[in-house]
């Protein structure tokens, strides 16, 4: 989940982790397009007072994206017009085909009549309006064209129109295909959910400077939040290419290419083109900025800090860290705390790769929101929160410090952030074994629809936070027996995050897991062997700690406890909790297996305070499990009984199925070794509830199929009812065993030795 | 004709000059006919530094044809408007032309007048982003026309050339290269198809790989692009052949090898030349930029203002005369109107490169850093290969102290100039702000082992070895210094060779060589700064002294001076691969 929080690296696009359409300032010039948008105006002025109530209104929704939006062919305009009043429409498009098929003069006439509506005693427009500031903008940018510019933009309007007209005459079809899409309705959301048309996107002709703001905003928050819909890193960079090609100064186009390049891990464009938007942005900064040194000062620091998460991405701690120093330095001599925190943030992460700290976080945190930083300060919360949490710290402060940050997300909000919120609770109830909990918060963030203003009609984002859900969720699922669920929940996964984007790490390495897990419990060991190379790769302690399973399952057991041994001090060394207690009880299972039960408890005794102390409940019960059978081959089943009175319940209410089968066998097999000294009577009824325990385990092993366990299991029964002189009941069990047994081959541990 | 000038070039030997001579007056007419102005100016260049042939040996007219005679009244009349860049009207007139001379000129004529357009519209576009959007709109009909001959094989020498540039234009670069060489194949004389070509190569592999006609004028390519591609020693090779095959009068080549001594630095010899070019050209213009570079560096203001007074009278409207002029006033300090002159430079050819570099220099010593950012960045989109802008970016990033930032940039100028010490103990300088020592170490040693111009690396290496208490490695350092200040016979800078020799002094002292450190505290009284220092050491050692054994009395020649220089002195470091830790681009 760490990458999450790497995403905080300063985005010009992007405050509080919002990102504007419009950062870049407007800048009006008088294009075809705005002509016909006057033209419109006109006429609404001049018939305005002639339409319906219920047109007036529609028109009226319809000015603002217009006037906002990029400039689009003519036929579109047309079309929208049309939607609203159809009357209109013609006539826009008649005074248009007047004016362009006309002289120049009737061009120069109409800009001279724009003013009139200004005037008189009650003005059609008020001059403050959005439309009159809009007509004010355009009568002064069309004043100030020169000579040979006012040929040109006629010329152009000319052009605008013919290429309309050839359009519609030849390309019917086409037309069609663009009517049905803006049937739909808004115009705005059109434009935003409909990713660019091809026609579009491969103009070899330039865009417009509000098209070229629009291309770029709308694929910097795809990057962010859906990879996958924005277009290839190959054809984004060539669209890049041209754009800088007709507008070399468009320095925003330099920070997509370094976001591009960052997706194909190419360090030496991405390098480049970072340093190249800051060459520009300094530019811009010193001439736009009337407060002195302060414009383009701000981008040096942010330039440096840029740079820093640059080599961080790239693994270049070292360097990162020089280049975060240097940003901290200025910002420290230009007094910029904004700057510093985010600094300070990067710090951390930095630190974190080097070793563990939380002190510069918990600063970080309180001089964020002491300077109203709110992204960064809860995004300080979670990785606060989640260090916490793997150090073992109290589980009811690590929730209400998420329940507050939410309060904040909620209130700002900031909803990717309120995705990695949910995701990291799934994240910390897994980790607790509260497997209900965790499948719930999975459930909240998957049904939870977007608040991304960008994205109104898609429901999700294809951020980390969902890639962790859903992997958490086909991992408990599987762990339910459930495996074409889980199955099912991958195979969305694969389609969501193809396998080279940023988030398929985490898929396949769930993938992978699961498909172990199955190999282990149907005893096809090779298997599992085959995917430990796969695991190792995703996660190298993952991998080792596997491949020990599959050489203890082989017995070969010195191999394992080599391996087990080294793992454990490695994990003990970084702090890995969960997997120290996993490794111990690993361990403690060579003993028992090697029959040194003895030496097996302390070893679980010291995971049992482990795992109590990081409050990991479930592992703890398992740890119980495993003690329980301990005692019970040591011959003390009336205390096992006790203390698997305190593992039972959890591992039937949170445990994975296999689980649930293990210890319900393990009750029965405690139950009838104390039914030993019972009275005949007391003794026959402990044996009839080991039984119906039998059966419930033989339920869970089945839908695991898990043979083996339920060769023991109708083992085991078919002696219990030899005891009870249950012949019939005994045939049977002896039977199934039997067929079993016939499709397994023999292992070498005594059936009675084996818990698991 | 052209056939018949490509038979009689036959390899690339100099013997017969008059023939050479010969062929080089028909173009030098040829190019003239065709409105081709620079290459008719080249040829003619080179055919005056031959001697004059007689009156029966000079080259006739070139033969008219049936097709010359019918289109020579339109010919004839468009050349003339043609030359008062009257464009359009020329075109005009020469629509359905049939001659070689007469298409040439048209398809010209309407190439230029695209060209002039595009100029013209660049000033006034109807918004920013049209300003990158205006072209040449006559490229494309072109284009689709002589590409159409040009399956024909109806296309001359010159007619491939232009069709070559329209390539070019339209930065379709590989065909173009193809096509220029077709062009230098069927007319090996036109020195504009080479140069475009010399243009289009960006490194030697590019070179290997073209087949290219092997006439004599390939020498002057070859040697032409050897200088672009930094290639110093075999450009002067060429050029040396040349002048010893006969063309010693030639300002062309004179000009061309002064260029490539400044290119390597060679400041006296590259200064002589130019001092020797002025006089037997004294209206020359081209490459004075170059020659008012070298005045500056060597800040030699009379002669420089001299020359800038000298070329503003003879034409005040020329880049190189506005860059001169620029440099003048950079001289005398006048950062404002330097910056001036270079943008003037700029408006009169927005191409040109080196105004760019100058003027963010002028930025820079103005302190407006994010001005000269700009300019450099402007330098560097017109050529990629500018090593001075790349430079200083780099400078302009230290002065705002950010070393680690500027170090991309330091590098990306190192890569360019790999044996150019000054980009070396820059890097190396922000290694060291960094703290970054062994880094820096690296690159003073290699700053060192390459030549050290300023020969400041030694001094800075010593320095850092006596940071990090190698002793003996600072000694060495400091022991090279020396003799290397004293091999070059002139004294930089006093400072450092104080340091230096204060620091030898106390680490003999220390070692307990006693006649080295006495001869080194002799050399500190030398130094005001080192004087009492010295004076100190050396009643010391004269203690310790009497307090030791007798000293032996010979005292052998010092041993820092270059007489001494002895084969244990010399680096035991040979110069490897300079291999900075950082993995960055």
């Amino acid at each position: 989940m760490a990458s999450v929080h790497e995403s905080l690296y300063f985005n010009p696009m992007m405050t509080n982790g919002v990102v504007h359409a419009n950062v870049f300032g407007i800048k009006d010039w008088v294009t075809p397009y705005k002509m016909a948008l006057l033209v419109l105006l006109s006429e609404l002025g001049r018939t305005g007072a002639q339409l319906g109530l219920l047109e007036r209104r529609r028109l009226n929704r319809l000015l603002l994206p217009l006037l906002q939006g990029p400039d689009m062919p003519l036929s579109r305009l047309r079309k929208a017009i049309e939607e609203s009043c159809p009357h209109l429409a013609s006539s826009v498009h008649i005074r248009l085909k007047l004016m362009a098929e006309g002289e120049l003069k009737d061009m120069e006439q109409f800009f001279d009549d724009l003013s009139d509506s200004f005037t008189g005693t009650e003005p059609e427009v008020h001059k403050t309006s959005v439309v009159g500031l809009f007509l004010r903008h355009m009568i002064l940018a069309y004043n100030k064209l020169s000579f040979s510019q006012v040929y040109k933009l006629y010329t152009a309007l000319q052009q605008y129109f013919q290429n309309d007209e050839k359009k519609s005459g030849t390309d019917e079809s086409d037309m069609e295909l663009t009517n049905t899409e803006e049937l739909e309705g808004k115009m705005e959301k059109e434009e935003l959910d409909v990713p660019l048309r091809e026609e579009e996107i491969s103009c070899s002709g330039p865009l417009s400077q509000k098209q070229a703001e629009y291309f770029l905003s709308q694929q910097a928050s795809l990057l962010k939040n859906d990879e996958t819909k924005a277009l290839t890193p190959a054809s984004l960079q060539k669209e890049l290419n041209n754009l800088l090609k007709f507008n070399p100064d468009f320095a925003e186009a330099h920070y997509l290419s370094y976001l591009n390049s960052l997706r194909v891990q190419d360090v030496f464009s991405s390098t480049h083109s970072l340093l190249h938007y800051f060459d520009r942005l300094i530019l811009t900064g010193a001439e736009s900025k009337s407060n002195g040194d302060e414009g383009y000062g701000r981008s040096l620091r942010y330039a440096a800090l840029n740079l820093a998460a640059l080599h961080c991405r790239f693994g270049h701690y070292q360097q990162a860290e020089l280049a975060l120093q240097e940003a901290i330095r200025i910002a420290q001599e230009s007094n910029d705390h904004v700057c510093l925190q985010h600094c300070l943030s990067w710090l951390y992460i930095l630190e974190q790769k080097i070793f563990d700290s939380c002190v510069l976080l918990e600063h970080s945190v309180n001089k964020s929101l002491h300077f109203g930083l709110p992204y960064l300060a809860s995004l300080g919360i979670q990785s606060l929160v989640q260090q916490r949490a793997f150090a073992g710290k109290a589980a009811n402060k690590l929730m209400d410090a998420l329940k507050d940050s939410d309060l904040l997300h909620w209130k700002h909000s900031l909803s990717e952030l309120i995705d990695i919120s949910i995701a990291q609770k799934t994240a910390i109830w897994r980790l607790y074994g509260r497997s209900t909990m965790a499948l719930q918060q999975a459930q909240t963030l998957l049904s939870m629809n977007s608040l991304e203003a960008v994205n109104v009609g898609v429901q999700q984002n294809n951020t980390e936070s969902f890639a962790v859900v859903l992997c958490h969720l086909a991992e408990l699922h599987a762990e339910q027996g459930y495996f074409a669920a889980a199955s099912e929940i991958l195979k969305h996964l694969k389609e969501r995050f193809p396998p080279n984007s940023q988030h398929a790490q985490l898929w396949m390495l769930f993938d992978q897991k699961i498909q172990f897990e199955r190999a282990m419990n149907d005893g096809r060991y090779h298997i599992a062997d085959s995917l430990v190379a796969g695991i190792t790769a995703l996660n190298s302690i993952e991998g080792v700690y596997r491949k020990a399973i599959v050489l203890k399952a082989q017995n070969q057991m010195s191999e394992a406890h080599k391996l087990l041994q080294k793992l454990l001090i490695h994990c003990q060394k970084i702090k890995n909790t969960e997997m120290v207690i996993s490794v111990l009880l690993s361990i403690a299972e060579l003993y028992w297996r090697s029959s040194c039960h003895t030496i097996a408890l302390p070893v679980l005794l010291q995971a049992l305070a482990l795992s109590r102390e990081y409050s990991l409940q479930y592992l703890a019960s398992e740890t119980v499990l495993n003690l329980a059978f301990s005692q019970l081959i040591l011959g003390i089943p009336e205390q096992a009984l006790n203390i698997l009175h305190m593992a039972i319940e959890p591992v039937l209410a949170h445990g994975a199925v296999l689980d649930k089968g293990c210890a319900m066998f393990l009750v029965a097999k405690c139950q009838v070794a104390s039914a030993a000294s019972y009275t005949p009577q007391k003794k026959i009824e402990a044996l009839e509830s080991a039984i119906l325990n039998l059966n419930e385990a033989k339920t869970y092993f089945a839908k695991v199929d898990c043979k083996e366990q339920l060769r023991d299991v109708l083992y085991f029964q078919a002696r219990l009812f030899h005891t009870l002189g249950k012949t019939q009941e005994r045939n049977k069990c002896a039977m199934l065993f039997r067929q079993l047994h016939q499709e397994l081959p023999a292992h070498g541990v005594p059936l009675i030795n084996a818990f698991k | 004709m052209a056939a018949a000038a490509a038979a009689g070039l036959g390899g690339s030997d100099f013997s017969d000059l008059r023939e050479i001579k010969k062929q080089l007056l028909s173009v030098a007419e040829r190019s003239r006919e065709r409105g081709l102005q620079h290459s008719g100016k080249w040829a003619s260049e080179l055919a005056f530094a031959l001697d004059p042939l007689p009156l029966s040996e000079l080259p006739p007219p070139p033969a008219l044809t049936e097709e010359d005679a019918r289109d020579l009244d339109a010919y004839t009349l468009a050349k003339s408007y043609f030359d008062l860049k009257e464009y359009d009207r020329a075109a005009y007139f020469l629509r359905g032309c049939k001659s070689q001379k007469a298409y040439f000129l048209y398809m010209y004529s309407r190439y230029l007048s695209g060209e002039k357009k595009k100029d013209d519209e660049t000033v006034d576009s109807l918004g920013p982003l049209e300003k990158g959007q205006v072209k040449n709109e006559a490229l494309r009909e072109l284009r689709v026309e002589l590409s159409k001959k040009h399956k024909a094989r109806e296309l001359d020498g010159f007619g491939l050339y232009l069709y070559g540039v329209v390539l070019r234009k339209l930065d379709l670069v590989k065909e173009a290269i193809d096509v220029f060489v077709e062009a230098a194949h069927v007319l090996p004389l036109h020195w504009g198809a080479w140069l475009e070509l010399c243009n289009l190569i960006t490194d030697k592999e590019m070179l290997k790989f073209l087949s290219l006609p092997d006439t004599w004028m390939k020498e002057f390519f070859l040697a032409h692009i050897y200088t672009e591609l930094q290639l110093i020693e075999e450009a002067l090779q060429k050029y040396q052949s040349l002048i010893d095959a006969g063309f010693s009068k030639s300002t062309y080549i004179i000009s061309q090898i002064a260029v490539a001594y400044h290119n390597i630095r060679d400041i006296d010899k590259a200064l002589s030349i130019f001092n020797e070019l002025r006089k037997q050209d004294p209206y020359r213009i081209e490459n004075m930029d170059t020659f008012s570079n070298l005045l500056y560096v060597r800040s030699m203001k009379p002669e420089l203002s001299y020359l800038a007074h000298n070329l503003c009278e003879i034409d005040k409207y020329r880049v190189e005369t506005c860059c001169v002029i620029g440099n003048y006033y950079s001289l005398r300090s006048q950062h404002e109107k330097a910056a001036l002159y270079f943008q003037r430079a700029l408006k009169l050819n927005p191409r040109y490169l080196g105004a760019w570099t100058l003027m963010g220099h002028e930025y820079m010593e103005m302190k407006n850093t994010s001005a000269a950012i700009q300019a450099y960045r402007h330098a560097i989109e017109v050529n990629k290969r500018d090593y001075r802008a790349w430079y200083g970016l780099g400078q302009t990033y230290e002065i705002l102290k950010m070393p680690f930032y500027c170090l991309y940039y330091y590098r990306r100028a190192h890569q360019l100039r790999p044996n150019d010490s000054r980009m070396l103990v820059a890097l190396g300088e922000c290694y060291e702000k960094l703290n970054q020592l062994v880094e820096a170490k690296k690159c003073y040693w290699r700053a060192y082992a390459v030549g050290d111009v300023e020969k400041m690396a030694l001094v800075k290496l010593a320095k850092l070895h006596e940071q990090l208490n190698e002793s003996e490695q600072a000694a060495q350092c400091y022991i090279k210094y020396i003799q290397d200040i004293y091999s070059c016979g002139e004294i930089v800078e006093h400072l450092e060779v104080s340091t230096a020799f204060r620091y030898l002094a106390q680490y003999y002292f220390k070692c307990k060589l006693w006649d080295e450190a006495s001869a080194c505290a002799q050399k500190c009284c030398a130094f005001n700064d080192t004087r009492e220092e010295g004076k100190a050491l050396l009643r010391q050692i004269l203690q310790l002294r009497n307090q030791g054994e007798t000293s032996s009395t010979d005292i052998a020649a010092p041993f820092f001076l270059p007489a001494s220089l002895s084969a244990n002195n010399t680096p035991t470091r040979r110069v490897s691969p300079l291999n900075l830790s950082s993995v960055t681009p």
